[in-house]
């Protein structure tokens, strides 16, 4: 059997179209800029029903001429991809082959835009997401790693082989490469094959999980952190927010790099300095859902109790779980339902440690913004407590730079991983994280550049969509 | 001079274009400015006026488009000009002066350079030349020491001295248009006369025609020669301004009119009369008349057929209204009065100020604390009382300690000295997380901006359920439901608001909630903050009648504080006159408004514009800018501006604060004065006999 080429039998029509179209497109734009310079002043008229009438003259159609060519490119990707669903890899090639794996991923993105955008009036916020066409690319690709997470990770779909499975021969194939009948159900290593004869596009998809796992859960612990300790210093002023602000700088000042190192040495984990810093951090959330429903319920003692009991019991149990580890100087609960791998629980506490002061920072930033404000005042005078005070007059209405920060950080969370896998610290060697993968083909760059390239290009596209959507939803909330 | 205008406005209309829809903000508006006139732009907010002042300057934004008509500038129409012509005739031609006078200078250059660059990009003179200009013009707007003014940086003016920099910077290139938008509405009332009076006198010495856009029709009636009404997008009155004031023939006018307070307006015999109904949205305006449904004069079928157009008043100059029928209706008709009520009786003493003193110190170095600590005074002495279903108002400009005074009371702060006593129980030193519930459910507060008095974030129902639990009221959830459901009626929203996030209410309806909020807890003394200063003229009316009625209903004490004079002698009983901490005069409403004064209630009287033509008041600019509560006078507070200081001799001004001595009963007045001297004064406002 031969090697997949990468538009495999369409490649005769599609191969020039999409180099005649992009051309075209990079032409146009060129015209248009130069036209743009000597083009003059133009004043927009309107129609008598009250729309813009378009420029006439030749420059309005300059100004046309890109989109339309860019609409054209839109349309033959579109009319590839369908195409594609149906022959799949046999006659769409190494593309065919990996739109048709990520079939129920398509699903799901169009059934989620469908709906969403069916009922965006509705949905707060996130409806005001479909407003943008910024924030609508953004989510489109953020949704994108988060559905590819859930079916790999859930249903074991999309993936064409095991990741750690090695064949033998395929050291370093090319992308495309067929895969000996007797190996496995599927006939080709998409991507290629890695310096480990691994097939590449399957550590890529695999990969998405373990981002997708830690990632965001980082940063919402390091939310919580940031919340917990940004609300006081910045309601309370004084002494407090002196000494909270000071020790957020000094961790900010320190480098990060040096402090992940220290982390993840056998003689620092020794200590049990990782999993201490995990019981003070992982307390937080708990802390911050306490005073939460405390302070909403105070008035009613009993439903104030019985809600308590009823949140925090359970997250007692798993703070316990998760702090407690065996053969670590934190081994003292008996009810020890499971281990984090220790890996993975030091690069946990790690990027909560190095996020948690900057958001710490813009809460108390918002606080003292927000504190000044009539509704507060009113809710002193009628003698709430600071706690209410905090977190649900001045807190719902910190919300909007929040959510955007936090879309913001989860891509610096994943970059973050990233690097960490780069350096080969916190996780086992094997693990398919994209950065641990472009850390492996980082070796042979120079001769085979195909094992780095697909993990590099699922991070960027990842950490360029939650920009995206940051940039959307901050655009979106300015506008109500 | 010649007869062609300076600015032609003619058949305007401007609208905004959203994903949604195109929003008319500007329909079918004309006017027209003739050299040194001064044309009043007056309406509520959101009725098109700054739309038109950017439409003069040709700056819509990117979304906002003259859709008809022409405007024209010395003739020429500004519509057609390409940007660099309009380059040379903004800032040259035509100048604006804004609101926030700290938004319109550049916090990083000194105030010397950005004056020197309006000639300079201007005209291109040269450095010295400009420098000579700015001395010059500095000097004009009558700031103290122009060389020194020209060095400093923007944020080392106070507020009335950098709105008169930006005068100054409107004045260098001597335009012949200024376009001023609601220029005072940030500075307190003496600063905001004395920079009225600078307006005038510039636009008479430079001859410079104005454009003067404001919501006060005081502040028009004082400064401007002809005035224009507008509503919901359109010019619905124009005319001279006596012609407008003493004649008007336009129902929104008459009703805008009657619904401000004038002198002779009382709360029980001849009460204000609101309008009824809500400013429509630009994209909700009923067809025909876009007054209608709130007009007294409705008639179907008539007034809602089809477009309304301006037509001529006969026998006037250049008056003209938008109204179908100004020829039949009755316009000296007196107005159908509403009810008017018994005046309660004040009960007995609930609340007792008992020489209350509040000083804050404040650190020099705030990070550590180090350096020399300084006491800022910022309550002194505060005695008074106040009885059941009386109304206290307390009177006084930015920084006179207002809302300290009601920090301390609410609870927020403690008293430094002295004491509060509620129904005989000392609460002066108690904070509120130590009050017991009553007390604090007893004091309540309803807050000026109404924008930022509700949470954003929590149904209007919710933040009164909140109150009522935080209260005690009620046991169950339905009974607190149904008690806020009341508490709804009581304030006149429907019930269905009660699930509306407050971004869904107006203005006047939020500072509704918040009024019943504060009587959740079935408040005995509430404190009012300027609760209508920042809402529209015609709201104004019916929220100060809302909070009437509930006092008058509940036989609360109501505490009210604002610096509008004229909405204080409607309401108050006793009025307390307060300045840098101190309180100056205290008397009742008819004791403080007729002489004798303190020196300091004369001029506020004389500043506070009135929008009467047969009022005739004595004219008394303050110099200068309230004196900093960190660094107060020595001797009087007020010495530093009074103009009666010489009669009592200078030396005891600078040296001793005055005695609090009693005028007639229950009037103190806290000032050198002799008796003579008080005997002499003659009344602020004299209302001309008809």
């Amino acid at each position: 059997m031969d090697s997949l080429t990468w538009l495999g039998a369409l490649a005769p029509f599609f191969g020039p179209a999409f180099g005649i179209g992009a051309a075209a497109l990079g032409l146009a734009l060129v015209v248009q800029f130069i036209a743009g310079v000597f083009a003059p002043h133009h004043k927009p008229q309107t129609r008598d029903d009250g729309t813009l009438r378009q420029r006439a003259d030749i420059f309005g159609r300059l100004d046309r001429l890109p989109g339309l060519i860019f609409a054209g490119l839109v349309a033959l990707m579109l009319a590839f991809a369908g195409i594609s669903l149906v022959v799949g890899h046999e006659s769409g090639g190494i593309m065919g082959g990996m739109i048709q794996r990520f079939l129920p991923v398509w699903i799901a993105l169009i059934a989620t835009f469908g709906l969403s955008i069916r009922f965006k009036r509705r949905l707060g916020l996130y409806g005001k997401l479909f407003d943008s066409t910024i924030g609508m690319i953004g989510f489109g690709l953020v949704m994108f790693w988060v559905f590819t997470a859930l079916f790999v990770g859930l249903f074991d779909l999309i993936g064409t082989h095991d990741p750690l499975a090695q064949v033998s021969g395929l050291k370093n194939a090319p992308p495309g490469v067929p895969v000996p009948a007797d190996e496995a159900a599927f006939p080709t290593y998409l991507l290629g094959g890695d310096n480990l004869a691994r097939d590449i596009f399957s550590r890529m998809v695999e990969g998405s999980v373990v981002v997708m796992m830690i990632a965001p859960l980082a940063t919402l612990f390091a939310f919580m952190v940031g919340i917990t300790l940004g609300l006081p210093a910045g309601y309370y002023g004084g002494t407090l927010d002196t000494v909270l602000s000071f020790a957020a700088n000094l961790i900010l000042a320190f480098p990060v790099i040096l402090l992940f190192y220290l982390l993840v040495t056998p003689e620092i984990i020794a200590t049990g300095l990782p999993t201490f810093m995990a019981m003070v951090l992982f307390v937080f959330p708990l802390v911050f859902l306490g005073v939460l429903i405390h302070a909403r319920f105070r008035n009613r003692a009993g439903q104030s109790r019985a809600i308590l009991a009823l949140v925090l019991g359970p997250l007692v149990l798993l703070y316990l779980s998760v702090v407690n580890q065996a053969g670590t100087p934190v081994d003292f609960w008996p009810l020890d339902f499971f281990d984090i791998p220790g890996g993975i629980l030091v690069v946990f506490v790690a990027v909560v440690f190095v996020n948690s002061p900057t958001v710490f920072r813009i809460v108390r930033g918002l606080t003292l913004d927000i504190k000044t404000r009539d509704y507060v005042a009113a809710a002193q005078t009628r003698g709430e407590r600071p706690w209410y005070i905090m977190l649900w007059e001045i807190l719902p209405n910190a919300r909007g730079p929040l959510i955007v920060d936090f879309c913001l950080r989860i891509g610096y969370t994943t970059i973050l991983l990233g690097t960490l896998g780069f350096f080969g610290l916190g996780l086992p060697p094997e693990s398919p994280d994209w950065g641990s993968t472009i850390n492996e083909g980082r070796k042979l760059l120079m001769i085979y550049a195909h094992p780095a390239l697909p993990p590099a290009l699922a991070l960027l596209s990842l950490v360029l969509g939650l920009n995206l959507m940051a940039d959307g939803l901050r655009e979106e909330s300015l506008k109500d | 001079m010649t007869n062609q205008p300076i600015l032609e406005i003619d058949r305007l209309s401007i609208s905004f274009f959203t994903r949604l829809r195109e929003i008319p903000a500007v329909m079918d508006f004309s006017a027209r400015v003739m050299p040194g006139e001064a044309l009043g732009l007056v309406g509520e907010s959101g009725c098109g006026k700054s739309t038109v002042a950017l439409g003069v300057m040709q700056d819509l934004g990117t979304n906002g488009r003259i859709v008809g008509g022409a405007i024209r500038f010395k003739g020429r129409d500004l519509g057609q000009m390409d940007p660099d012509e309009l380059r040379a005739i903004r800032g040259r031609e035509i100048a604006m002066i804004y609101q926030e006078p700290m938004a319109s200078l550049n916090p990083a250059m000194r105030i010397g350079r950005q004056l020197m660059e309006v000639p300079m990009i201007h005209e291109g003179v040269s450095r010295a030349e400009a420098r000579a200009r700015a001395l010059d013009v500095v000097a004009d707007v009558k700031l103290p020491d122009p060389e020194r003014i020209l060095r400093a940086y923007p944020h080392q003016l106070s507020g009335g001295q950098q709105q008169r920099i930006v005068i100054a910077m409107a004045l260098m290139s001597k335009p012949s248009l200024l376009i001023l938008d609601e220029p005072t509405t940030a500075l307190d009332v003496t600063v905001e006369a004395a920079v009225v009076d600078l307006v005038k006198d510039l636009g008479k010495k430079y001859g410079t025609s104005m454009l003067f856009i404001s919501h006060n029709l005081g502040l028009v009636l004082e400064t401007c020669d002809r005035i224009c009404v507008m509503y919901s997008g359109e010019a619905v009155e124009r005319g001279s301004i006596g012609d407008v004031f003493d004649r008007m023939r336009h129902p929104y006018t008459q009703a805008l009119f009657r619904s401000i307070p004038l002198p002779g307006a009382d709360k029980t015999t001849r009460p204000l009369v609101a309008i009824p109904g809500n400013f429509p949205l630009p994209h909700e305006r009923p067809p025909g008349c876009n007054f209608g449904p709130r007009c007294d004069y409705f008639e179907a079928g008539r007034c809602d057929a089809g477009p309304v157009h301006m037509a001529p008043v006969p026998g006037d100059d250049r008056h003209e209204s938008r109204c179908l029928r100004f020829g039949e209706i009755d316009w000296d008709a007196p107005p159908v009065a509403a009810q008017s009520t018994r005046e309660t009786e004040p009960g007995k003493v609930v609340l007792k100020m008992d020489a209350l003193k509040k000083y804050y110190e404040v650190a020099a170095n705030a990070l550590f604390g180090g350096g020399e600590k300084r006491v800022v005074k910022a309550n002194e002495t505060l005695s008074f009382e106040a009885r059941e279903g009386e109304t206290l108002a307390i009177v006084g400009e930015s920084g006179c300690g207002k809302s300290t005074f009601a920090k301390v009371l609410m609870g927020l702060e403690t008293a430094t000295e002295g004491d509060i006593l509620l129904d005989n129980t000392s609460i002066g030193a108690t904070p509120i997380q130590d009050r017991d519930t009553r007390t604090v459910a007893d004091i309540q507060m309803v807050f000026q901006n109404p924008f930022d008095t509700l949470n954003p974030s929590m149904t209007v129902g919710r933040q009164i359920t909140r109150a009522l639990e935080v209260f005690g009221i009620g046991r169950t959830d339905p009974e607190r439901r149904e008690k806020m459901r009341a508490l709804l009626d009581l304030v006149k929203l429907p019930r269905e608001f009660a699930d509306r996030m407050p971004r869904q209410l107006s203005g006047g309806q939020k500072q509704r909630v918040g009024i019943a909020r504060a009587f959740a807890g079935g408040a005995r003394i509430v404190v009012a903050d300027e609760p209508v200063s920042a809402l529209d003229v015609s709201v104004q009316a019916a929220v100060t009648d809302l909070l009437m009625e509930i006092q008058r209903e509940e036989k609360t004490t109501l505490l009210f504080i604002s610096h509008d004079l004229s909405i204080v002698r409607y309401l108050s009983d006793r009025v307390m006159v307060m300045y840098l901490g101190h309180v100056v005069e205290l008397g009742t409403t008819e004791q403080v408004f007729s002489p004798p004064y303190h020196p300091y209630t004369e001029a506020l009287l004389s500043a506070v514009p009135i929008a009467d033509t047969q009022v005739q008041k004595q004219h008394i600019v303050l110099e200068g800018d309230i004196p900093s509560a960190m660094d107060p006078p020595s001797g009087c507070p007020f010495q530093t501006r009074c103009h009666w200081k010489n009669r009592a001799g200078k030396s005891l001004c600078e040296s001793e604060v005055p005695p609090v001595r009693t005028l007639a009963d229950g009037h103190q007045v806290k000032c050198h004065l002799s008796e003579a001297d008080f005997a002499a004064m003659e009344p602020v406002i004299k209302i001309a006999a008809e």
